[in-house]
């Protein structure tokens, strides 16, 4: 291996780190340092790594900003971790078009700086934000934030946002998929496929997207209930009403009282609070408000308004509240079921917590059926409680992914849980893409 | 493929009908000549190819069932719904049978507070919005062809709209598939809730063209209507200026509903052939729809007339009523059989090119119609920059039909030259297979095969389409490689 590796080195020279460096350390995934780390400067310098991987059956682990590193099971080994960072460059952005091309080692932060200069958003609020999270990398994980709602569809995910791609395949060619424009059907759709893909497929080194203007004004109502059959009730009939907020978050009790703390907002203790994100032209975010009143002033047992910095900062601690702590004991998940169900889910919880003597944060995506849930306990407890969630979620048909939890309980479970009936066609594309299996192995879903 | 001498013989076809009879009953198999014809192609009628067989199934066994048949008897099989594709995707294969899912067209399940309806795939489109328009919500994705066209076809061709510029494309509003694998397994594909782990099936089969598999049933997200909408025709003297005034609305901040763009041409024969009562000397027209909260459309009318006048608009009409609406886009929707009431023949184009350059591409189309003496009509999807360049031309003059095929290919290159795509929504099929490469270079399209051989090895179902060349599969885990008859042929190359 040592070989290979030399030849690696001489192609990065001198921007890499061996094992006995310090800096080795920080780029392990769950606990497995990698042999080298390799920070390229182009394209073809990572297309002919990847080659000198797939020839010797390396395993490469892709890196943009690693915020998301703790994502996926075990790794089968971790021999070469290839950094994305220096392709950070904006490629197009023709403002008219609402399109723009980028290189994937930007990190969203300076994406969308370099967006606003224009008024315009790629419209997305995944977590790690401030800690630099990429665009590859989001897109490899298909990450999102409560912003979710606007349209319908088409806003909140990489999956709807992306147009075009173009990545390093395992065997080292650079391809690509999709087009530049917002809207092609000319060929398979590459672009969706390696969404979510968590770099088991190749490389992500470009992505196109299609881009929003920036809403010109934003209001938060946050509004608390002393039940949660009320809340969601509340919920269901803003889904069901002209109004078009952006976000829905549905917060339980132990999350919200701790965000009132940490921002004194002066909540309702012990209260779910109902978070509902109103962005548009003024005049509509206000008349929306007086019909958002009529529709939840007799459940509620109070609200208030945020606007400007104060909702900034209510949004971030809504997106990164599982992220801020640096606890070890705990697991991050985030279950998926459809809306109707979010209540079971929230009450397990609150059972759980009573029962297990557990902290349980819970954030929801109310009008997408999308739960954030954090657990803090011992090791006993947190697999506990796991095991009830997933037993509940799948009774419910619905799907829960372990984020982040400690290396024990991760090497019990599978983290994706039961795929199903596609498993098999999902192991036979990776088999194709990757027969040597050197992208990422062992830590997508089935042992891909 | 293998080409079997026995596949001629009137007693193999005997045999292999009475199999089929066996799956699907009497009333599911149609063998005889005559009704044959009626799917010897779709939409596009340039090409076209008699099936040895058409089914009818009913079930999702029954599809896996005829399809097991067809991998046992090494025959290819081409999936059909309403035939309204335009780029030859129904097309059948040479001693093939076509699957048609015409009678899987239930409404399986409507779960409004959950706002997802369930379908079989031959569901017509429109039925969908029908079903639920009384709960006030809606399924987004409107091609024109929509109070014909299937589910089924839309998830196979990825069919978009009128309104695709707010609301995505149908890919945007397909949270599940079950779908029969092209060796006759089942198997589901994401699921009623949003974000499923693993690789995005959903998304890879959507717009796969029918070509890796058949889809037997359809979870569509659905969406609340709007609480207004609002729609805007506008007239101008030059093309030009009606191009301009989209990117204008743009970039005041607003995401119209939809934006379409008719030019002269097609004011003209829609005129004609719908009465749709547009301005008789416009040179163009800009129909704008404004979707959403009252307060919000009330806020952007000022700012669309503004940038109305900065264009020049010659006359501006708002529809003061639903009627008054239908009309506007009645015009639109029937834009391409009106080009009946003015030539004996038309060929769709469907090109996408970045908005910003609108008035060059049209500069160029025009110089092309100059160059090859075809009148072309222009009708688009300006928002989101797909055109439909109609040509005009004569079948019964052979130079005529040639030069249309000519004149039509330029224009693509056009598309592509500005960074545009061959196709915004019609697919690539048959009639477009040659030109994919002008988008994709050959590793490109072999990451393509990739895919297409992990669903399909065999190279069964609807093959023909889509690749330039056929393109047989490398056996996985195989370390010798040994030559195949279709590669020594010369009709193929490995990849």
């Amino acid at each position: 291996m040592s070989e290979s590796l030399n030849e690696i080195i001489k192609i990065v020279s001198p921007n890499y780190f061996l094992d006995e460096s310090p800096e080795i350390e920080k780029y392990s995934v769950d606990g497995k340092k990698p042999n080298l780390v390799a920070l390229p400067n182009t394209l073809e310098e990572i297309s002919e790594i990847i080659k000198i991987a797939n020839r010797d059956s390396l395993a490469v682990v892709p890196w943009g900003g690693g915020t998301k590193i703790k994502l996926g099971n075990l790794p089968n080994k971790v021999d070469v971790v290839l950094c994305t960072n220096k392709l950070n460059q904006i490629l197009e952005h023709e403002e008219s078009d609402l399109v723009a091309t980028t290189q994937c080692g930007i990190s969203l932060k300076e994406f969308q700086k370099s967006l606003r200069e224009k008024n315009q958003t790629l419209p997305i609020d995944p977590p790690h934000l401030e800690k630099g999270a990429t665009i590859g990398g989001i897109i490899a994980t298909n990450d999102s934030g409560p912003k979710r709602l606007r349209h319908g569809t088409v806003h909140g995910t990489m999956r709807e946002l992306i147009l075009g791609i173009k990545v390093i395949r395992p065997d080292g060619n650079i391809v690509k998929g999709g087009a530049k424009v917002v809207k092609s059907v000319a060929g398979y759709d590459l672009p969706k496929l390696f969404v979510g893909s968590l770099g088991t497929l190749g490389i992500i080194i470009e992505a196109t997207f299609r881009l929003y203007p920036i809403p010109k004004f934003s209001q938060t109502y946050l509004v608390n209930f002393p039940r949660l059959q009320t809340a969601h009730e509340t919920v269901l009939s803003i889904l069901n009403s002209a109004l078009t907020p952006t976000c829905l978050e549905l917060v339980n009790l132990t999350l919200s009282d701790s965000i009132s703390d940490k921002l004194n907002l002066d909540l309702k203790k012990g209260e779910f609070s109902l978070a509902v994100r109103l962005e548009n032209v003024e005049k509509a975010v206000k008349s929306h408000v007086s019909k958002l009143r009529d529709i939840y002033s007799e459940k509620s047992s109070g609200s208030i308004l945020l606007e400007g910095n104060s909702e900034e900062r209510f949004w971030n601690e809504i997106r990164e509240f599982p992220w801020i702590k640096t606890e070890n004991n705990r697991t991050v998940c985030k279950s998926s079921v459809l809306i109707t169900d979010i209540p079971k889910v929230l009450e397990l919880l609150e059972e759980l917590s009573r029962k297990l003597g557990a902290v349980i944060y819970a954030s929801v995506r109310a009008g997408n059926g999308i739960l954030i849930i954090s657990i803090e306990g011992e090791t006993s407890k947190l697999i506990e409680a796991t095991a009830s969630l997933r037993d509940l979620v799948g009774s419910l048909k619905g799907t829960i992914l372990i984020q982040q939890a400690p290396q024990v309980l991760k090497s019990q479970i599978d983290v994706w849980g039961e795929i199903g009936s596609s498993l098999n066609i999902m192991k036979k594309l990776k088999s194709r893409f990757d027969p040597n299996s050197i992208m990422n192995p062992g830590r997508f879903v089935g042992g891909i | 493929m293998n080409t079997k001498p026995e596949i001629e013989s009137t007693e193999w076809k005997n045999k292999f009908c009475g199999k089929l009879v066996q799956i699907l009953s009497e009333e599911g198999v149609i063998s005889s000549q005559d009704e044959l014809i009626a799917y010897e192609c779709d939409a596009l009628t340039a090409y076209s190819i008699k099936p040895i067989f058409v089914v009818l199934p009913r079930s999702t066994k029954q599809v896996s069932e005829v399809i097991k048949l067809c991998n046992k008897e090494n025959i290819p099989f081409v999936p059909r719904g309403a035939g309204t594709g335009l780029s030859g995707g129904a097309l059948p294969t040479e001693e093939g049978i076509v699957i048609t899912l015409a009678r899987m067209n239930h409404i399986l399940e409507i779960d409004i507070p959950n706002q997802r309806v369930v379908v079989e795939p031959g569901v017509v489109n429109l039925w969908v919005s029908d079903a639920i328009n009384r709960n006030d919500y809606y399924y987004a994705p409107d091609p024109s062809s929509q109070s014909v066209c299937t589910i089924g076809g839309n998830v196979a061709e990825n069919s978009g709209g009128v309104h695709c510029i707010k609301y995505g494309v149908t890919t945007n509003h397909i949270l599940s598939l079950e779908v029969v694998l092209p060796d006759g397994e089942i198997v589901e594909f994401g699921g009623k809730t949003l974000d499923h782990p693993g690789y995005d099936l959903v998304g890879l089969f959507v717009g796969s063209e029918g070509l890796l598999g058949i889809v037997t049933k359809v979870t569509l997200r659905i969406i609340r209507k709007p609480e207004e909408i609002k729609t805007f025709l506008a007239s101008f003297d030059r093309i030009e200026d009606a191009g301009a005034s989209v990117s204008g609305i743009t970039a005041k901040g607003i995401i119209p509903a939809g934006m379409e763009i008719m030019d002269y041409l097609c004011i003209q024969s829609v005129n004609k052939a719908v009465q749709a009562g547009y301005p008789e000397n416009a040179k163009a027209i800009l129909l704008v729809e404004l979707d959403g909260p009252i307060d919000e459309i009330e806020a952007q009318m000022p700012l669309v007339m503004e940038v109305f006048n900065e264009n020049r608009a010659k006359e501006i009409r708002i529809a003061k009523d639903t009627e008054e609406r239908d009309l506007f886009w009645k015009g639109r929707k029937s834009a391409f059989a009106a080009m009946g009431r003015v030539s004996p023949d038309y060929y769709v184009q469907d090109g996408v090119i970045p908005r910003s350059k609108l008035a060059e591409v049209l500069g160029e189309i025009k110089n092309l119609s100059k160059k090859y003496g075809l009148r072309v009509a222009n009708v688009f999807h300006a928002g989101d920059g797909n055109l439909h360049p109609l040509i005009l031309y004569d079948s019964s003059k052979e130079e005529e039909a040639e030069k249309t095929e000519e004149l039509a290919v330029d224009i693509l290159k056009v598309c592509v030259d500005v960074g545009g795509s061959i196709t915004g929504e019609h697919g690539v099929g048959y009639d477009k297979k040659k030109f994919i490469s002008l988008m994709f270079d050959e590793k490109d399209l072999d990451t393509m095969n990739l895919i297409r051989c992990t669903f399909d090895p065999q190279g069964l179902c609807n093959p023909g389409k889509l690749f330039p060349t056929p393109r047989t599969c490398v056996e996985q885990g195989r370390k010798s490689y040994r030559v195949h008859p279709v590669e020594k042929a010369g009709l193929g190359e490995m990849y």
